[in-house]
């Protein structure tokens, strides 16, 4: 969520003209159009795009598939993923007897939008269907059930274990029609080309360069949707953003202000909150990194807004080192510790945290007991270029501390390939943001995720392993009781601000851009219902919240 | 014949080296398709384990040994079956190409063959006109526009002709609501949509043949034949064209073998700036994603292209040049 893409730099190259002509003088006015899509249409930009066209893909369980997908077919329950907060979509709710159960309460007088009626029966279909293929269980769903049953209105799902978050895992998956699917020959190929939804849309027309989706005039809460038609085109570059009367877009504009807001300052604002947490991973299995207090020394070396700055222009703050979002997570804060867990620069403390790990600072160079001087990788994916500029950063206030860091800068698939098998020193990575505290810290401190280097894991990329935070986590895994989950929250964030599994630095922004000219409730930071997410299922709360401007 | 045949050999040998360094080539890149996938997903939010497994399930990531999969790929590309893409699972990669080529060969076709046309008679021009404007101005503006780095003419000619004056679209091959067919309306807009990344290639390309032209065509104008061509009293222009440019041509042609053979290749960068969806946009994000299918389906198209249009020059040297057949 927090990444430049190909297509990105390029728009950012584009602009880069532009704002080179602007910063030497040379006045450029450019044209500004206006869409003519019509006074109830909305155009949203940077939500989907296609190379060398868009492909007709609408199965809502391939990766590949057309973004707007997740704006058609619904979940049981959407997750604000800012701040965990769940609304009721196809399910009007769920309860927990117990810590190895989910009731579903399944919506009732909902239909498919080719008319016939939704029920509980396509609900345990879409979960079977997921079973009998793994390959379309992009949630990793049966990872975490055992067996469903269904009993009038209600989907209850018995659980492999006691595991109290996978609701949340549950709840997110997309339901489909079982008349439709159960007709499908191979459903992991099948591409969906006609989806027959439950959602607010459907699809109008689809074109290789374009498609539009049309108001669902049976939704179930119709009412409340007054957008009457959405346009996607399959590219949409900054400038054409900026200028030609896009609604909604998801795009890192540089110079944010003097681009998108002056286009027209009376309706364009932008919205950048964190949705995860861009941070060093040190590599736990190798010395000096499993060193506690030579981690000390690195996170008391760094001046994070700097490095925040330098990366994003501005945009985002320093993270705290709690592994929490905030302001997002403010409520689950653990008041026990410092200054929201954010860590100042400081450099003597830093040295003498250093000369405690056994480096010591001879000639400007922290050297080892035998007089070595220390030289670390920093491993960061080409091609992202704020990351790059991040790293730049990381790498001089290394330097004034006395730590020689080389760049090492694999392509993205490398990347992936070397966090996976623990093949780095240090590396750039995101942690944290899946709105569910459980899985934010599952993710970063299991020690299951803990495989021997050269062996690849889907997550704990630096290693971390400790039977004391395994148990806590366990606890808040079976736990229903929010007063103990709320605990248990206090005691990892505690674990992260001290063992410092990884150096938090800076948030990773959700880039959203929105225009009140037409449409009026968007989210904000007065407001933050959602975030400006163009993907996922966050834009059915969205569309669902927007209205026609006066 | 002889030369026919012994060319042909050679050139089957070639394909053969190349289709097996497109065997090796995309695999001794780091990190496989999944990571691919999962990094790509991961600019979007953190990647859950179990969507790494569901991608591998997908995918069906090759398994067996090189050699195994090596013996597959041969039988493979003789039988011209190149599979599923990953980058764009599940649509088949001939499925990708065959939308993608068309575009590339129009557009960057037509602007290669334009582009030698115009600029080697520029060159002649310049070369019979030596050192008045007519040969100042194009070598000049040639020389001045092929230094420059052609995705940054396209920048600029995106940024100004596009935006500022909004004269031409700046992305894509047709308008945005537009339905590939062949009716006249479409074919108009798909020729308005061309206007600027041809251009682009125009600009950057023409410099090259006119210098290459004008530099071999001088050499020609001082040849014994070409003076007793003049003395004879011929036509001006019989001489710049029969005499001395049929056969300053001949180097000029090689370079054009080798630019029309690349065609197929794309031109990466000006389709990267103007999303115009042909095989250099394919290319690019099949190497970017890892997606082996697609990466040996388009290298071995470019290179069987390459080579092909190699064989043919060779033959027609032999053809125009009897010297070369020994």
């Amino acid at each position: 969520m927090t990444r430049a893409s190909g297509r990105r730099l390029r728009a950012a190259a584009a602009f880069g003209i532009a704002a080179t002509l602007v910063a030497t003088g040379c006045s450029v006015s450019v044209k500004s159009g206006t869409s003519n899509v019509g006074p109830t249409t909305l155009l949203v930009g940077g939500a989907d795009s296609g190379t060398p066209a868009l492909f007709r893909n609408f199965n809502p369980f391939s990766p590949n598939k057309r973004n707007l997908t997740t704006w058609m077919y619904e979940p049981l329950e959407v997750v604000n993923n800012l701040d965990g907060k769940e609304t009721p979509f196809l399910a009007t709710g769920y309860t927990q007897p117990n810590a190895r159960t989910v009731d579903f309460h399944i919506r009732q007088g909902v239909r498919w939008s080719d008319g016939k009626a939704f029920t509980a029966a396509d609900v345990a279909y879409t979960f079977e269907l997921l079973r009998s293929h793994p390959a379309l269980d992009t949630g990793g769903v049966w990872q975490h059930i055992a067996s469903l049953s269904v009993s009038g209105d209600h989907v209850v799902f018995h659980l492999k274990n006691a595991d109290v978050p996978a609701a949340k895992v549950i709840e997110a998956t997309l339901i489909v029609p079982e008349h439709i699917w159960r007709g499908v020959k191979n459903p992991v190929t099948y591409t969906d080309p006609n989806p027959v939804v439950t959602g607010p849309y459907t699809l109008a027309r689809f074109t290789p360069n374009q498609y539009t989706l049309e108001k669902n005039d049976s939704y179930w809460q119709a009412d409340k949707v007054s957008v009457q038609k959405v346009v996607v085109p399959g590219s949409s570059p900054d400038l054409a953003i900026a200028t030609q009367g896009y609604d909604w877009a998801y795009s890192f504009f540089p110079n944010v202000d003097n681009t998108w807001v002056k286009a027209d300052k009376q309706h364009h604002s932008y919205w950048f909150p964190p949705g995860g947490i861009v941070g060093l991973l040190p590599n736990l299995t190798k010395a000096p990194f499993d060193n506690l207090d030579f981690r000390t020394g690195l996170s008391l070396a760094l001046d994070r807004q700097q490095i925040a700055d330098k990366a994003e222009q501005g945009y985002v703050k320093a993270a705290s080192q709690t592994g929490l979002l905030l302001p997002n997570e403010k409520a689950s804060l653990n008041t026990a510790i410092p200054n929201q867990g954010m860590v100042a620069q400081n450099t003597s403390a830093a040295l003498a945290a250093f000369a405690k790990a056994g480096y010591t600072r001879r000639g400007g160079k922290l050297v080892n007991s035998a007089g070595k001087p220390l030289s670390v990788n920093l491993t960061v994916p080409d091609g992202w270029a704020d990351w790059m500029q991040g790293a730049q950063e990381i790498i001089q206030q290394l330097r004034a501390v006395g730590i020689t860091v080389k760049l090492d800068k694999p392509q993205p698939a490398a990347y992936q390939q070397s966090l996976q098998n623990g093949d780095f020193d240090l590396a750039l990575g995101t942690v944290g943001g899946s709105g569910s505290l459980y899985q934010d810290y599952n993710n970063l401190l299991n020690s299951a995720f803990k495989k021997p280097v050269g062996t690849s894991t889907a997550s704990n990329y630096e290693r971390y392993g400790d039977p004391a935070t395994d148990a806590l986590l366990e606890r808040f895994k079976t736990t229903t009781d929010p007063a103990e989950q709320k605990r248990l929250a206090d005691q990892l964030q505690s674990v992260v601000y001290r063992q410092l599994p990884e150096i938090s630095l800076f948030y990773g922004g959700l880039w959203g851009l929105s225009s009140d000219k037409k449409f009026t409730g968007w989210p904000s930071p007065q407001n933050p219902y959602a975030s400006l997410m163009t993907w996922g299922s966050t834009p059915l709360l969205v569309m669902t919240h927007l209205r026609l401007a006066q | 014949m002889r030369y026919i045949l012994r060319k042909f050999g050679l050139l089957l040998l070639t394909m053969w080296a190349a289709v097996t360094l497109n065997y090796a080539l995309p695999r001794l890149m780091p990190g496989s398709p999944a990571d691919a996938a999962v990094a790509k997903l991961s600019q979007n939010g953190p990647v859950s384990p179990s969507t790494r497994a569901a991608i591998e399930a997908q995918l069906g990531v090759p398994s067996g040994s090189w050699w195994h999969q090596y013996v597959e790929y041969l039988n493979t590309v003789v039988h011209l079956r190149f599979g599923v893409s990953y980058t764009f699972f599940p649509q088949s990669v001939s499925g990708m190409v065959g939308q993608a080529l068309p575009w590339t060969l129009v557009m960057v076709g037509l602007v290669t063959v334009l582009a030698f046309v115009v600029g080697s008679l520029i060159g002649v021009a310049a070369a019979w006109k030596r050192g008045t404007w007519l040969d100042s101005l194009p070598t000049l503006s040639g020389a001045f526009l092929a230094a420059f780095p052609y995705f940054w003419t396209a920048l600029l000619l995106v940024f100004f002709v596009g935006y500022v004056f909004g004269w031409f679209p700046t992305s894509g091959a047709y308008s945005a609501d537009a339905v590939p067919n062949f009716s006249l309306d479409f074919l108009g807009d798909s020729l308005y949509h061309a206007v600027l990344p041809a251009l682009t290639i125009l600009l950057t390309s023409l410099g090259g043949w006119i210098l290459g032209m004008r530099n071999t065509m001088i050499g020609t104008i001082g040849e014994d034949y070409v003076t007793f061509a003049e003395a004879n009293g011929l036509r001006g222009r019989t001489v710049a064209l029969r005499y001395a440019a049929r056969n300053a041509l001949l180097p000029n042609l090689t370079g054009f073998g080798m630019a029309l053979g690349g065609v197929v290749g794309g031109s990466l960068l000006v389709e990267q700036v103007f999303n115009y969806p042909g095989v250099g946009h394919l290319l690019y994000s099949a190497v970017t994603n890892h997606d082996y299918p697609l990466m040996q389906a388009l290298f071995l198209m470019i290179t069987v292209c390459v080579l092909v249009a190699n064989f043919i020059v060779d033959v027609l040297y032999g053809v125009l040049d009897p010297r070369t057949r020994r």
